[in-house]
């Protein structure tokens, strides 16, 4: 069995050169068809104005969050986080509702369009390489980048690493590792020398997105609840005025029609 | 799968692991035949294969992952010191140049016009029947100087040059004067090597001038500039464009296209003036050293500020934070450098400010000038002495260009001579791995070229433009399909081997130069069996069986002694910052500063540089790369864009000297307001490359040959060009 107990990738935007190699391995390593990528390279483009220039890329894949919101958000269960690090998909399982691409906070799982129930796969997006990292070989993204802007390891072990290289560059570095809690907690760890928001990734707080929803959706069933009281004391309320409005007007109404307006009303 | 180690042990940290495990476990032996043999593959044909990846100069060490007889995933090989475990974009994407839907697969003849493309398939006895009878008919009745051989870069050039040397011809064109001759005729003059390597461990301050390191990627060297950069050396690159280089430097500094030289020579002025070298190793090691401050009296940072346009201030301090480094400063030769006619003087300044910072052989220092004695451990069959070539070459080498070596040449200059007849007409051209008709500048030229030849012949493993306008086309197994001679690198001789068996019937260079020699008579320079054959050869010596090297990787050599002593192999032995050679063939013996000419009003530099996702001229069809790639498109100041009216997207018409071009525009803050930038090797015109046909344009439409006089190099960021709406 493997040592390490937590998975994880350390991103460093500064050592990041888009020589685009992470794209090519992923690509062949899991034979994804010539129009797809499991990769994307989102960045600040070249930014200022000459000579005044500042240029960032990031290489973009799934997260792997700790507490995956697209789990949360898949009614047949296609989508499991390892213990060990990754979210992993079932094909075989997913009905293709893609309730998981709404719920992903990053935009990650994508939809193939090309394929339907028949081919039974519908979403695609980076596995973490499990046959790769089952055996003891890095993803192939990080294996084969030139700068080590990607490294992967023990989740523990990098956040340390990220936090003394922030430490020995503060000048360069801004003092956050982006993934340590957001979303609460990521296996994909990044450090950066421009804001992460101009990396393209979103700003989150420390509790996943689907924490929130639950909480909302836990509330449903007493809010529903609170809600059908309130409504029945106002109706109950309407109810009485009603009453009070029937016997001053007692000389208008009939016997008859009194139990049949009551019915209507409840 | 049982496993005794832990993954952990696996993980970059421990990367010779992979290797071991590589080697160890997976790796059981033709390809799967031989593979099973000794251990590379299992009875599933599967598993790893270390070898040689192809698809750049750079050669990094590679582990070929094989299911059932298929290549499916290319790895770093951990044990070569080129990758480190690490490819780049092009080493992970080479499986498909292998398995190209464009591969020519049998032997072709042409049946319609040149151009045409329209072949006929033959077997290679046929074929290589025709190519020798052809080359001994031009051989008979012009002589063998009427044959011009060219080949770039590769492994079996060795034998490409038996065929040639043997042949009789003294006309061989190579990509070198296309590429670095500017370096290597300054760097051989200076120190008398042809490429100093690097030492990054302690390096504190790095210069680089144009060497696009982040882009054009040399795996392991890329590796230790980024790391040096990560540790927090200084890194001040020069360059007018803001490549991926720039954004990961220090200091970028735009500087005016042409004029490198002047920003050294003052930083040079600087050190020598203020007394700020390393006097002990100078005094020691350099010729040159009483009269240098004399000779850079006028290369003031003042002047060249005006040369430049780079304040006196940054060039003055870059100077003194240069010197302050001492020998852990580099300021590195560059590779391509074939910019401007005044190339070879920026190498020479470079040079200089190496021997200025005492950093050649001291310990720690960033520059290793050692003679590489590459190849010195290695066997090769016997063979007879070559015949005497009395021929003057068509290239000019040496009698218009006394310093070129003869390995070098000057190829465009073979090009233009092929044209004028003079001293005399060529009249067939072997061509093997190589594409000049997108290689050379000024393509029309290099067309008309071709139209002069009675009979053209190209080995390739595709359909590249060269091929498409020959009349026989060779086809050649893919570099995972293939042996080539061991090629040593340090201490250890590396391997290239088959990983997959050849498709159709593509068969290596080591077999067709041997095939073709035989039909030509010269037999007796190709003393081999067959590849494994010539291996052996080469291995004889070490004592080391072949199935050792094919499954390891690579054979230990015999560790050369050193003497101890620092000799330079220069006429003095000593690093020659004046150099009485050049004074004696009548060019200044200092570096010096010679002016390059400039782009007219309303014109534009016209630069162009790689990409991190291609090489040169032959990796455009390949799919990945293509669909990784940017878009070719020709880069301009957008801000210059807006005032002629242009925006990004627009298709816009490119006018030089010698051609036109239409291409869609970038409109960039990453370029000086004076040039324009174009990715070179776009714009195939062979319509057997299905990916690469009609894709982007290519530069040497565009490119004006100019030759720098001293190093034979081709200028080709001294084109200018004009540039408006489509």
């Amino acid at each position: 069995m493997s040592e390490i107990k937590q998975h994880a990738f350390l991103f460093d935007a500064a050592r990041c050169i888009d020589c685009r190699a992470c794209m090519v391995a992923c690509s062949v390593e899991n034979k994804i068809p010539m129009d797809k990528t499991r990769i994307w390279v989102s960045g600040i483009g070249v930014k200022g104005e000459y000579p005044n220039l500042e240029s960032a890329t990031m290489v973009y894949h799934c997260m792997h969050c700790e507490d995956p919101d697209c789990a949360s958000a898949c009614p047949v269960g296609a989508w499991v986080k390892r213990s060990d690090g990754p979210v992993l998909y079932d094909s075989k399982l997913c009905i293709g509702c893609r309730y998981c691409m709404n719920a992903c906070p990053f935009g990650v799982p994508h939809y193939d369009w090309d394929k339907g129930l028949i081919d039974g796969a519908f979403i695609d997006k980076c596995s973490m390489c499990p046959q790769r990292i089952d055996i003891g070989l890095e993803p192939a993204c990080v294996a084969t980048c030139p700068t080590d802007a990607l490294v992967f390891g023990e989740r523990a072990d990098l956040l340390k690493d990220a936090h003394a290289r922030i430490a020995a560059h503060p000048y360069r570095y801004i003092d956050h590792v982006y993934g340590e809690t957001e979303n609460g907690g990521t296996s994909y760890l990044i450090i950066s020398h421009v804001p992460f928001k101009e990396l393209g990734l979103p700003e989150l707080g420390p509790t996943p997105l689907k924490d929130i929803s639950e909480l909302i959706m836990g509330g449903t069933i007493p809010f529903a609840l609170g809600w059908a009281a309130v409504l029945s004391g106002v109706a109950a309320g309407a109810y009485a005025l009603d009453k009070k409005k029937e016997a001053k007007d007692k000389h208008v109404e009939t016997q008859e029609e009194l139990p049949a307006k009551t019915e209507a009303t409840q | 799968m049982p496993n005794t180690l832990s993954r952990r042990d696996f993980l970059k940290v421990g990367g010779a692991a992979v290797g071991a495990l590589v080697l160890g476990r997976f790796i059981p032996p033709l390809v799967a035949e031989a593979a099973r043999a000794t251990g590379m593959l299992d009875a599933t044909n599967s598993g790893y294969i270390p070898t040689m990846c192809e698809m750049c100069v750079w050669r990094c060490g590679v582990l070929a992952k094989v299911e059932d007889g298929r290549v499916v995933k290319l790895e770093g090989n951990p044990d070569h010191p080129h990758s480190k475990g690490n490819l780049c974009p092009r080493g992970q994407s080479g499986l498909m140049n292998t398995y190209d839907p464009d591969r020519v697969l049998s032997p072709l003849v042409r049946v319609g016009k040149r151009g045409e493309g329209l072949f006929r398939k033959t077997s290679w006895d046929e074929a290589l029947d025709i190519v020798a009878t052809n080359m001994l008919k031009i051989k008979e009745k012009y002589g063998p100087e009427a044959m011009v051989f060219s080949s770039t870069h590769n492994l079996s050039q060795p034998l490409f040059e038996n065929l040639l040397y043997a042949f009789g011809s003294p006309n061989y064109g190579t990509q070198r004067s296309l590429c670095f001759n500017a370096m290597i005729t300054a760097f051989s003059l200076t120190y008398g090597v042809e490429e100093p390597s690097r030492k990054y461990d302690d390096v504190e301050f790095i210069l680089m001038v144009g060497r696009n390191m982040m882009e054009a990627i040399s795996t392991s060297e890329t590796s230790e500039l980024s790391h040096a950069i990560d540790r927090g050396a200084k890194f001040v690159y020069l360059d007018p464009r803001y490549t991926k280089t720039a954004s990961k430097a220090t200091e970028w500094i735009p500087i005016r296209p042409g004029t490198d030289s002047a920003f050294l020579l003052a930083m040079i002025n600087v050190i020598v003036s203020n007394e700020l070298a390393d006097c002990e190793f100078v005094k020691k090691y350099v010729v040159g050293c009483d009269g240098i401050k004399t000779a850079m009296q006028g290369y003031t940072p003042e002047w060249a500020e005006e040369i430049t346009g780079v304040p006196a201030t940054t060039i003055e301090r870059i100077a003194r934070e240069y010197a302050a480094a001492k020998h852990n400063a580099l300021a590195h030769p560059g590779w391509r450098t074939s910019n401007f006619i005044n190339s070879f003087q920026t190498e020479r300044a470079i040079a200089t400010l190496n021997a200025l910072s005492g950093n050649v052989l001291t310990p720690g220092g960033c520059l290793s000038a050692e003679m590489a004695a590459e190849g010195a451990g290695l066997g090769a069959p016997p063979q007879p002495p070559y015949p005497r070539v009395s021929a003057l070459r068509l290239d000019g080498v040496p009698w218009k260009y006394p310093l070129v070596s003869l390995k070098l040449g000057v190829f465009q200059e073979l090009r233009d001579t092929i044209l004028t007849g003079e001293p005399y007409q060529a009249h067939g051209w072997f061509i093997s791995r190589q594409n000049p008709i997108l290689s050379l500048p000024d393509r029309a030229k290099t067309l008309e070229a071709f139209g002069k030849m009675d009979f053209i012949t190209t080995i390739d493993i595709i359909m590249n433009d060269t091929a498409w306008f020959s009349d026989v086309v060779l086809p050649e197994t893919s570099y995972l399909e293939r042996y080539d001679p061991l090629l040593p690198v340090g201490d250890k001789a590396f391997i290239r081997q088959p990983v997959v068996e050849p498709q159709g019937e593509a068969k290596s260079a080591l077999w067709i130069y041997k095939q073709l020699g035989e039909r030509l008579g010269l037999g007796d320079f190709f003393h081999y069996a067959d590849e494994e054959d010539y291996l052996r050869q080469q291995l004889a010596s070490l004592g080391v069986s072949l199935e050792e090297v094919k499954s390891k990787g690579y054979a230990e050599m015999p560790e050369t002694e050193s003497s101890g002593e620092i000799t330079f192999n220069t006429p003095s032995g000593k690093i020659e910052v004046y150099s009485e050679t050049l004074k004696n063939a009548g060019f200044s013996p200092w570096p010096t500063w010679e002016e390059p000419p400039q782009p007219a009003e309303g014109q534009f530099y016209l630069l162009t540089g790689k990409v991190a996702q291609q090489t040169q001229f032959g990796t455009q069809n390949n799919q990945m790369l293509h669909k990784y790639s940017d878009e070719p498109r020709l880069w301009m100041n957008a801000k210059v864009a807006a005032e002629k009216g242009l925006a990004d997207g627009d298709w816009v018409e490119v006018t030089s000297e010698v051609g036109k071009a239409n291409v869609r525009l970038l409109a960039t803050q990453a370029i000086r307001p004076d040039c324009v930038y174009l990715t070179p090797g776009y714009g195939h015109l062979s319509k057997g490359l299905t990916t690469a046909f009609g894709f982007g344009t290519s530069d040497s439409v565009l490119h004006v040959t100019y030759t720098d006089p001293i190093s034979g190099g081709q200028a080709l960021s001294q084109t200018f060009v004009s540039v408006k709406k489509a």
